[in-house]
């Protein structure tokens, strides 16, 4: 319970734990999915190359051969690496877009001002559009019409925390949107979007908006997380990254593993 | 060798981590960072390696115009009056000019037949006493040993009368701190060169001519030149010996090896079996010597077996030696010692023998410098591979002591041997313009062991039928002639070739304890009651001892003031006892076989002349063909009998008298001279590029015919 209420409340050990499993996670497989003495000796050629240039600087078409091998061996090593790199970015980049659901943005606040954007397929019927709130949301200034971008914004102000739905009438149809005010971490969905895989799997954790809808996305602008590090703010990708690239680069020298 | 040890971290250097850091931050954005590790991972290491290779390509645009300008300045001063564009020497230790003419009348050899024909095949006159490190140092410095002070592999403690290795010393490091019962050194092991002289390529590097030296005997400790080079013989062993092999085995016997091996036992864990491999002593001062354990687990159905040390499991077969396979010896507190070595499975069933080579510096992470700069024997073993960089790496005491046998034996030396012709090879192409010198030392090592079998009459294989014998040596020279038929496609008409040797070769079937001699003609006494002595000297009464011999050719006399405890006086006594051993020697007949022991003594005074004359052996002892000095005199042993047959494997030598055993020349050029010497060789090259040279060389220059200037 305690240990799960610090965790909640400070997802920058999560994070830490997550990239460090991650880290060994990656090095396991490419160490599996790889030909190691292959890679080991891609990488002893490399460096004998560049050993070669400083050894005989002064011989300019040593020096020049010994580029051509560089970058021969760079592709080598580069095709070496394909299989493990093609085997492990598949499950990765699917794990971080889900982990992007949690580590992203921070949920609403009570009494917190958000924007809620709604995109209409129509301009004209920006006019008709209306923002239907439950009772624990109200709104705070009347709706904003930029005709330009096709888009109709609403500022509202969270009561209490909880998990709500939004709806928007327009041209005779309604649409629902999730909004979440909570304290510390919670699955969050910036975006609701119409069926365009890519983007509503990067960006949208809730079902495809249907196709004959008048409304093309509604987006909540939740405030993106920043995590303390190392006296820095982090958006959590770039941490992530970082700490699983030591942790991976340490467990790799730790296990003996060619990377 | 415990001071070899060192401390190492386990991760890249810090720029590397800087490097990963500076670009993680500056480059991901949030849509890229989702390929996450795994694609960082994959791409890392090669945009590393690009990164610094464009950091070096920068450098090099940056600074290109200085040192084009600096580099014309120098090779205008270099080349400018060279008759050559480069020089291309391939040393063949050991290489007979009488076998060499043979096999090349048989018709073998057509590469060299051709160098014959078209260029040039002398004799070329060694050094007294004809013993590689001699030779080759006189080759590398153009002078005689009185100049580099370079007698013999071994050189005698006149505090104590004991060895020390002539070329190189290697001590501990002065500062230590105590904790506890260790003694952490401070600094690193202090590698001192006893070889005199400035080899020729200093001069050629100083002047822009670019070097490359690929394992040219005496030049441990690397000396920093302008050019790259790697050492060869006298390199030692992560113990610090010439080579010690080790030899485990689960049958019982206490016998020591005579020279150069350990027995270790295996033990049975289990389902399996464990040794160890010895190393160095601790450098923590415990007293210690490291070991690294080993497990084996043998396959008998499949005749092989599984080795595990440290992290490194492998297979090999019986009668089958492994890769290099690196060991840590583990000192504690951070230190470790690391090393290479093969391991050869001898047998599995009944019992279990498993030949492990002498641990040798691993070229990779040099615990020691073996090459100038450190950095080259790096790069050959990221080029290449692991390779043996003891300086004896072919392992003859094993052969010697029957633990291995003849094909064991001959795969190990190949296997070196073809490392090193990649190396000329490599070191050929990178150096297009200047000098390119390598050493094979496989014809010496294959001679010293085969040559039983070339001789009809070898006491060592007597009992082996003439047409049964195998025809080692001629194989041997076969390869050699191959190798140059494969250097001469790869020069060009303003190359010059030189192939040479530092001596020949010479039966050695009948063994002479010179010192068992000096005793029973009362030169050399033992203590009341000994009619033997031990290993150097024990048991010798030094008070009423005038002459001794250590080493290969070396005879001293113990003179009052220079020896500890010497009694014959310096001056006129000193010479006559020198006028006196000479006449009773120079001639001796071995009453066996009635042939002539002995067919020269040479008074040092005579044969050498420079500063460290006074280092020199008193006499030099030129033994007859068939006969060398024994393992127990060069061992300081004496011993009852003075001549006895020579049974062991090493059965060919050339520490014999000096004119009997000249060198080889070859060249692709005619040499206008008739009896060249290894001491010319560095005046030779020097003048091909134009150098003036030093007053003091000793050799003199050959005229090339068709010298032209290429600048």
């Amino acid at each position: 319970m305690i240990a799960s209420s610090i965790l909640s409340d400070t997802p920058l050990l999560l994070v830490l734990a997550i990239s460090i499993v991650i880290g060994l996670l990656m090095v396991l497989v490419f160490r599996y999915t790889s030909d190691q003495k292959a890679i080991g000796r891609a990488k002893d050629q490399l460096k004998a190359h560049l050993l070669a240039v400083r050894l005989f600087q002064d011989q300019l078409p040593v020096v020049m051969r010994a580029y051509g091998r560089i970058l021969h061996g760079t592709g080598n090593y580069l095709r070496l690496a394909f299989t493990p790199l093609v085997i492990v970015i598949l499950p990765i980049t699917f794990l971080i877009v889900q982990l992007d659901r949690y580590f992203g943005w921070l949920p609403l606040q009570p009494a917190q001002t958000f924007l809620v954007e709604a995109r209409l397929e129509d301009p004209g019927a920006l006019n008709q559009a209306v923002l239907q709130l439950p009772p624990q949301l109200s709104s705070s200034a009347p709706a904003v019409h930029v005709p330009k971008d096709k888009e109709v914004v609403w500022r509202v102000v969270a009561g209490r925390a909880g998990r709500y739905d939004i709806h928007i009438a327009a041209a005779g149809q309604t649409v629902s949107k999730q909004v979440v005010v909570a304290p510390g971490l919670a699955r969050l969905s910036p975006a609701r979007l119409k069926d365009n895989f890519w983007e509503r799997m990067l960006t949208s954790g809730e079902p495809a908006l249907a196709d004959n809808s008048p409304v093309q996305s509604i987006a909540i602008n939740y405030p993106a997380r920043e995590i303390s590090f190392a006296w820095m703010e982090w958006n959590w990708i770039i941490l992530f990254f970082v700490v699983s690239l030591v942790a991976g680069f340490i467990f790799k020298s730790v296990l003996g593993i060619q990377v | 060798m415990k001071w070899l040890c060192s401390r190492r971290t386990r991760f890249g250097p810090p720029s590397a981590w800087l490097f990963i850091i500076a670009l993680v931050l500056l480059f991901p954005q949030r849509g890229e960072a989702y390929a996450g590790p795994g694609a960082g991972f994959a791409v890392l290491s090669s945009f590393w390696t690009i990164f610094v290779a464009f950091l070096y390509s920068f450098y090099a645009l940056v600074t290109w115009p200085i040192r084009q300008l600096w580099r014309m300045f120098r090779q205008r001063k270099a080349y400018g009056k060279a008759q050559v564009k480069r020089v291309v020497i391939v040393g063949f230790d050991g290489m007979d000019p009488e076998l060499a003419n043979r096999f090349m009348s048989e018709g073998r050899l057509p590469n060299l037949a051709r160098l014959r024909d078209n260029g040039t095949f002398r004799p070329l006159r060694t050094t007294f006493p004809a013993i590689s490190p001699v030779a080759w140092s006189t080759f590398q410095t153009g002078v005689n040993p009185g100049k580099h002070n370079i007698y013999d592999f071994l050189a005698r403690d006149l505090k104590n009368y004991l060895p020390f290795l002539s070329s190189a010393q290697i001590s501990e490091p002065k500062r230590h701190l105590r904790i506890g019962k260790y003694s952490l050194p401070l600094g690193k092991p202090e590698i001192k060169g006893l070889r005199r002289g400035t080899p020729f390529w200093h001069w050629l590097g100083k002047a822009g001519v670019f070097c490359s030296i690929i394992r040219v005997p005496a030049t441990f400790p690397p000396e920093r030149f302008p050019g790259v080079l790697l050492s060869g013989m006298c390199v030692p062993d992560l113990k610090g010996s010439q080579g010690t092999f080790c030899f485990c085995t689960t049958r019982t016997n206490s016998d020591k090896f005579r020279e150069g091996g350990v027995r270790i036992p295996i033990e049975r864990n289990g389902a399996g079996f464990c040794s160890y491999i010895p190393g160095p002593e601790n450098p923590l001062g415990t007293g210690s010597e490291l070991q690294a354990d080993f497990k084996i687990r043998t396959d008998t159905n499949r005749a092989q077996a599984t080795i595990k040390i440290d992290s490194e499991t492998f297979t090999i077969k019986v009668g089958e030696y492994s890769e290099w396979i690196p060991v840590k010896f583990k000192a504690g507190m951070g230190f470790t010692a690391r090393g290479i070595c093969r391991f050869y499975l001898k047998e599995i069933s009944p019992e279990v023998e498993v030949y492990v080579t002498p641990v040798n510096i691993d070229p990779g992470h040099p615990d020691l410098p073996i090459s100038h700069p450190v950095t080259y024997s790096i790069y050959l073993a990221k080029l290449f591979g692991p390779y043996a960089t003891l300086g004896l790496a072919e392992d003859t005491w094993a052969l010697n002591e029957e633990v291995l046998d003849d094909q064991a034996f001959l795969a190990q030396a190949y296997g070196n041997h073809e490392d090193r012709e990649r190396m000329f090879f490599d070191a050929l192409e990178k150096t297009p313009q200047g000098l390119c010198a390598c050493v094979f030392d496989t014809t010496d090592r294959v001679q010293h062991m085969f040559w039983r079998y070339l001789d009809k009459d070898h006491p060592a294989v007597r009992d082996v039928p003439q047409d049964q014998k195998p025809r080692v040596i001629q194989d041997l020279y076969d390869r050699m002639d191959t190798l140059i038929g494969r250097v001469v496609q790869q020069i060009d008409d303003e190359t010059l070739l030189l192939v040479i040797s530092d001596h020949g070769f010479r039966s050695f079937n009948r063994c002479m304890n010179l010192n068992a001699w000096l005793h029973q003609n009362g030169y050399l006494a033992l203590k009341d009651g000994k009619s033997e002595s031990g290993d150097w000297f024990e048991d010798v009464d030094w008070s009423r001892t005038r002459a001794y011999t250590m080493g290969l050719n070396g005879l001293y006399m113990n003179i009052k003031g220079r020896e500890r405890e010497g009694i014959v006086e310096a001056g006129a006594e000193a010479e006559a006892l020198k006028e006196e051993l000479r006449a009773k020697l120079d001639g001796l007949v071995d009453p066996a076989s009635g042939k002539v022991g002995i067919t020269g003594m040479f008074d040092c005074d005579a044969v050498y002349a420079g500063p460290y004359v006074d280092n020199a052996p008193d006499l030099i002892v030129g033994y007859g063909e068939g006969f060398r000095a024994s393992w127990d005199s060069v061992m300081g042993k004496v011993t009852t009998a003075i001549f006895e047959d020579n049974l062991k494997a090493w059965s060919g030598d050339h520490c014999v008298d000096p004119r009997l055993v000249p060198g080889v020349l070859f060249s692709n050029r005619k040499i206008a001279i008739e009896k060249p010497a290894i001491v010319d060789v560095a005046p030779t090259v020097m003048k091909l590029f134009g150098l003036e040279l030093p007053s003091y060389f000793d050799g003199k220059p050959w005229t090339v015919v068709g010298d032209r200037q290429v600048a």
